[in-house]
This record gives C-alpha cells, structure tokens and sequence, in this order.
C-alpha cells in the first residue's frame, strides 16, 4: 500500500509494503524502528490535528492523506479572507492596543497577553480592519481562544 | 539539630531542600497555593498547608501566612530557597520576631546588600575592586575626559536616576564625549526628568563568574570556588559550569577573587550561605557586581565539584553549629555543568510553554544528576518561572562533561509541552562554547551564527514509516473497540440500586 503524506510542509509518497523497517511499540507513544541496521527510537504527539514525530530531538509534522478516508478540510484561509488571532497559551490579557473598527498593517501590536511572568504582544497577521475583538483587559485566555478577527 | 523545618518556596528548589531535610532526618512542612495542589513538593513533604490563591503575592509571598504555617505546624526553622522571600530582609525579621529560625544570613546583611549602592560602597572599603566610576553627577563633558584620561575606553555615560538603557551611552574617544554627553543627558532628562549623568568604565564581552561563599555565626568563613554564568538569555542565567574555563587556565585567580569575596561578605558581617558575583574581562580583571544573599539556583554543580551538600550546611550553620570546614579542606575535582531545562520554545523566541507533561523520559547513567519538579501527567502551572529541571552532569575534564551532557539531553524527552533541550544540544556543539569563550552576549550571538537543527535525511523516511504505522494502529484500535454501552443497561444498574 501507498501512502501520501505531508512532512515538515512537503508533500511525499511512501510504499508501505515494501519497507524493510521493523516497528515496535515499545511505550505508550513510543516506536522502536530498526533500519536499515539502525536502531532509531520514536516518540509520537498530536498537535493542532497533525501527528508530530519525534526523533533524537528533530521534529516531524506529518500529515497522512488517506485515499479511504477523505475528508475536505479547509486549509488556513488566505490573506485576502478574515484571519483569527488566538492565544498560543493560557494567560491574561493585560493590554489592548486596538479597537475594534480600527485599521491595522501586518505586524502591528495588537494585543499584550501575560504569562509565566512574560509579557507578549500577539501581532497582526496581515493588514486589514480589526472586525472583532473577543478579549478583554485583565481576562483570562485559554489556548486556543480567538481574540480578534482581522479582515 | 532542628527537628521540623518549614520550606518556603515551591518547585525544584523545594524538592531539592526536602532531599536533604530527609537524608537529616528532620521532618518537612510544605506550602502550597492553588495552582500547587499537586506539585511534587507537597507530595514528597511531610506535611503541607494551603497559603493562598495562586499569584505569588497572595500565597508565596505572605510572610503573615507562611509564619502561622510554621507555627501551627511546629517548625523550627525556614528554609527560603530561592526569589520568593529569600532576599526580603523583612521576612527575616519577621521570623527572629516569632521565635523561627530563618535559614539564611541577618535581616542586616540581607538589607546592607540589598541595595546596589551600598554594596558598591562596602566592597569599596573591604578592598575589592569594582568597575571604576564616579558615581557623583557629572557638572561637564570635560569631567569625562579626565576619567578617560585615568581609565581609558571605551566608556559609558549613565543617567543617575536611569535604567533600561535609557540616557546611556558608549564613548570611544575625546571626540565622542561632547555629542555623546549632550544626547544622553537630554534622554535622560526626557524619561527621567533628570539631566544628571555619570561615568563608568565600560567592560566589554564581560564574563559573568561568581564565588560561592559559606560562613557560621563566630566569623569563620570558606570559600568553594567559582562558577562561571556567562550564558544567558534575557539577562537570565541558562547554563553555568565550574571550573570556569577562565579561571582554570589563570592560576592564583579562584584563590584571589575567593579572598575578595570573603573580604566583602565579612566586612556585612555575613553568615550561612553567600554568592559574590563578579564581571571578569577578557584579561582576567575582575569586579565586584553584587552580593545574593541566598542560596542560588545553580549551586548544584559547586556541590559536584566539590562534594559538600550547601543545604546540609547551610542547615547546620543555621542551628548555631561551627562550620567544621578550613579552606584547605575544600578541593575542586573534575568538571561540571548545569542546564537549567525551562518549558519555552526556543525556536519560537524563547516563548513560554506551559501545559500538560503527556510522558516524560529522564536521562540517567554515570555523573548524573536531575533537580527537578516534574512528572508524567503534571501540569506546568501558568503562574510561576517555568523552570521545569535542572540538569546537572559531573566528569573528569570540561571535554567529557561537555560530551556527557550532550549524551544526557539526547535521553531527555519531555513530551506535551515544549522545552529548550534541543538548544542546549545546539550550543554545546558550538565551536566558540567548546574553545571556552564566553560572555555575557554569547546566547545573542549565538542565535546569529547557529545552523538550523536539521535532521539527518534518513530521519525524514523513519518519521514517515511511524506515523503510517502510527496511524495504521489507531484505526485498529478504533475498530476493535467495543460497541458503546448501551443505555439501558446503565439505567437497569442504577434502578436496581435504588
């Protein structure tokens, strides 16, 4: 069997079949491959709805495109759609620096979340008019919270 | 010796103190805030007691709650660890007031070398040498000239009522001063409403090494040696050896800036455990930067290079014992390193990762040694410093510690949240960090010069083979699985309970 997968963004082909590697699940999350007389070790997490391979500390994003399962997803919209900003992490809002309604360029501050002690200005994606803005001063954000639309 | 001892800190250093309250057999008392619940601390400690909500100032830092604490639980002493209270004369006082021992140095000396200026001044007198400045306003540019004339350049105009960069400025020659002197002052006076500057020897590509120092109540006063910090990201340490390689290589220098060290801390009157940080230039002059009066986060590798435990005897100072130690007793072996493991993101500007440990693989072997708060299904709370570990290596030579550090970050696998593992891999195989020239801008230029990590070619197709086979498993597993579980026959449970 073939499989069509996206690694790290590239598109590639893999023959299933006719691999000579042997895996083992050894733990919970853990694959020992041996190849080609290497012995290499695996660790599997899924994030944001990828499978991320992990391997003497190099990073994989493996995205698997299943003939038998196809399902259309909807990529990231593009530039000239409207675009969420969301929070990478739990933390508060400490400062807005826009208003709704306002114009704002790519890269533009728009918002200070605080975490771990740190500050951080989450950034404008693109240029655009911001069309919502969910946050609030001094709320608390979960990861993954849409705090403003920009389009 | 105390019987029961209160720790005042949460996270590694918590943990850390506990390990060796138990091997003293003395009992513990844990504090805990909300965000703390679960933490290791509060499992491993004999006792525990809830202060407060999760920031820090309503829990962590109530000095009113963490005495009731130690009070209801009848302990004998505290023990501050780290931040927190550790440097907050204050507290000090606070528990002499109450009849607890705090385990650390006088509300005095804490206060003495609390303040920049005094402890400038109190080096100053003990002898030490610090960066030459005239820390008086400056009335003309002519006053730089002459400073320059007696120190040379380059050097730096500061504003007196300044930080953050702000009204500061390098100067390289006479002809710079006018030009340099008029632009920081208006700074100055712009962010500060003060014009007034003065000037300082500029040190430039410092290295950042400290001594650490450990004295009882009757004077008596030993020194272990220095540990160099130059790494650091964010004016914040990451990784820090000892021996310095500086050092190493400069015979008479650990024994010069110990008996500097010394000379400070005794002229404040210091007792229990000290560190006196120094900058070093590129020539091995060195300067008095200021004194932590506290036990500190790297302390580990003094401790394996030298073979004392600092908290056993930070322990027994505190208890009124003589510290049973002479310089000629404290001998250096080997060489150490320490990488502070924090959850960040370093390829995404060292931004925080906090969240949940999915599964966690600690390295382990000959010369280990792991400091740390963490375990499998632990959250990373969002409320304090994410310093997840500290992972501590010892070997024979800088060349092998430096190889047996590497072989540990490649066994270390924190999973779930991101951490600054691979970074470390990075900088350790840089070639400037091996040569041993360091400096308090080497993370900076670091991240100028590193090479992606990038994987070698073979690793992309084993990727690609697990995920299949990954995903192959998953779909078998969702097929095998039983059926859902039928409504009815949770209702004919719960009716025949009835």
């Amino acid at each position: 069997m073939k499989a069509s997968l996206e690694i790290n963004g590239r598109t590639c082909e893999i023959d299933l079949d006719h691999s000579a590697a042997q895996i083992a699940a050894v733990e919970p999350g853990v694959y020992s491959v041996l190849f080609d007389g290497r012995s290499y070790e695996a660790r599997i997490e899924q994030s944001n709805g990828l499978t991320v391979v992990l391997i003497d500390g190099h990073r994989f994003e493996v995205e698997i495109h299943d003939p038998r399962r196809w399902s259309r997803q909807t990529g990231p919209r593009g530039a000239q759609g409207r675009l969420h900003v969301s929070a990478p992490m739990p933390g508060k809002i400490v400062r807005l620096l826009v208003a709704e309604g306002d114009t704002v360029t790519a890269g533009q501050g728009l918002l200070v979340v605080e975490a771990m002690k740190m500050q951080n200005e989450m950034k404008a994606p693109k240029d655009g008019r911001v069309v919502s803005l969910a946050a609030r001063e001094g709320a608390t954000v979960a990861a993954g919270d849409v705090l403003a639309a920009i389009e | 010796m105390f019987r029961k001892v209160l720790i005042a800190n949460r996270g590694e250093i918590a943990v850390r103190v506990i390990r060796t309250l138990r091997e003293m057999d003395i009992a513990t008392v844990a504090v805990f805030s909300d965000a703390d619940r679960t933490s290791l601390h509060v499992r491993m400690a004999d006792e525990a007691e809830w202060v407060g909500s999760s920031p820090s100032s309503e829990s962590y830092l109530r000095i009113d709650r963490i005495i009731d604490t130690a009070r209801k639980h009848g302990a004998e002493a505290i023990h501050p660890g780290y931040g927190f209270l550790s440097e907050n004369a204050d507290f000090a006082t606070a528990c002499e007031a109450a009849g607890i021992v705090f385990i650390g140095p006088s509300a005095e000396s804490i206060r003495s070398m609390g303040s920049k200026t005094a402890a400038r001044q109190m080096a100053i007198a003990a002898g030490a040498p610090v960066v030459p400045g005239a820390h008086q306003p400056l009335s003309e540019p002519a006053e730089a000239r002459s400073f320059a004339r007696q120190f040379g350049y380059p050097l730096l105009l500061k504003a007196v009522a300044g930080g953050g960069g702000k009204g500061m400025r390098r100067v390289d020659s006479d002809a710079e001063i006018e030009s340099a002197f008029r632009d920081a002052a208006s700074e100055a006076e712009r962010s500060f409403k003060n014009p007034d500057l003065y000037v300082e020897k500029l040190i430039e590509r410092p290295r950042h090494i400290e001594i650490q120092l450990m004295g009882d109540r009757y004077g008596h006063m030993v020194h272990f040696g220095e540990r160099e910090c130059s790494i650091q990201r964010r004016h914040q340490k990451v990784m820090e050896e000892c021996p310095s390689p500086l050092v190493a290589a400069r015979p008479g220098m650990r024994e010069a800036m110990g008996e500097a060290a010394i000379r400070v801390a005794r002229s404040a009157g210091y007792y229990n455990a000290g560190t006196v940080e120094f900058l070093v230039d590129a020539d091995g002059h060195f300067y008095f930067l200021e004194m932590n009066t506290r036990l500190q986060v790297e302390h580990p590798i003094t401790e394996l290079a030298t073979g004392y435990d600092l908290v056993r005897l930070q322990l027994e100072v505190a208890a009124g014992e003589k510290l049973d130690i002479n310089q000629d007793d404290v001998a250096w072996r080997g060489s150490a390193i320490e990488c502070r493991i924090y959850a960040e993101d370093p390829y995404n500007n060292f931004f925080p990762s906090p969240g949940k440990i999915t599964r966690l693989t600690r390295p382990l072997g000959p010369g280990v040694r792991l400091d740390g708060c963490v375990y499998d299904g632990w959250t990373v709370p969002i409320d304090y410093d994410p310093l997840l570990a500290k992972l501590a290596i010892w070997s024979e030579t800088r060349e092998r510690a430096v190889a047996r550090m590497l072989r540990c970050l490649r066994e270390y696998d924190v999973a779930g949240i991101h951490t600054n593992i691979t970074f470390f891999r990075q900088i350790l195989e840089d070639e400037e960090f091996r040569r041993g020239n360091l400096h308090t801008r080497f993370v900076d230029e670091f991240l100028d010069r590193r090479r992606p990590f990038a994987p070698p070619p073979d690793l992309e197709t084993v990727a690609a083979l697990v995920a299949a086979a990954n995903s192959t498993a998953n779909a078998a597993r969702t097929a095998n699985a039983p059926p859902p579980r039928s409504r009815w026959l949770d209702t004919g449970r719960s009716e025949s309970l009835r």
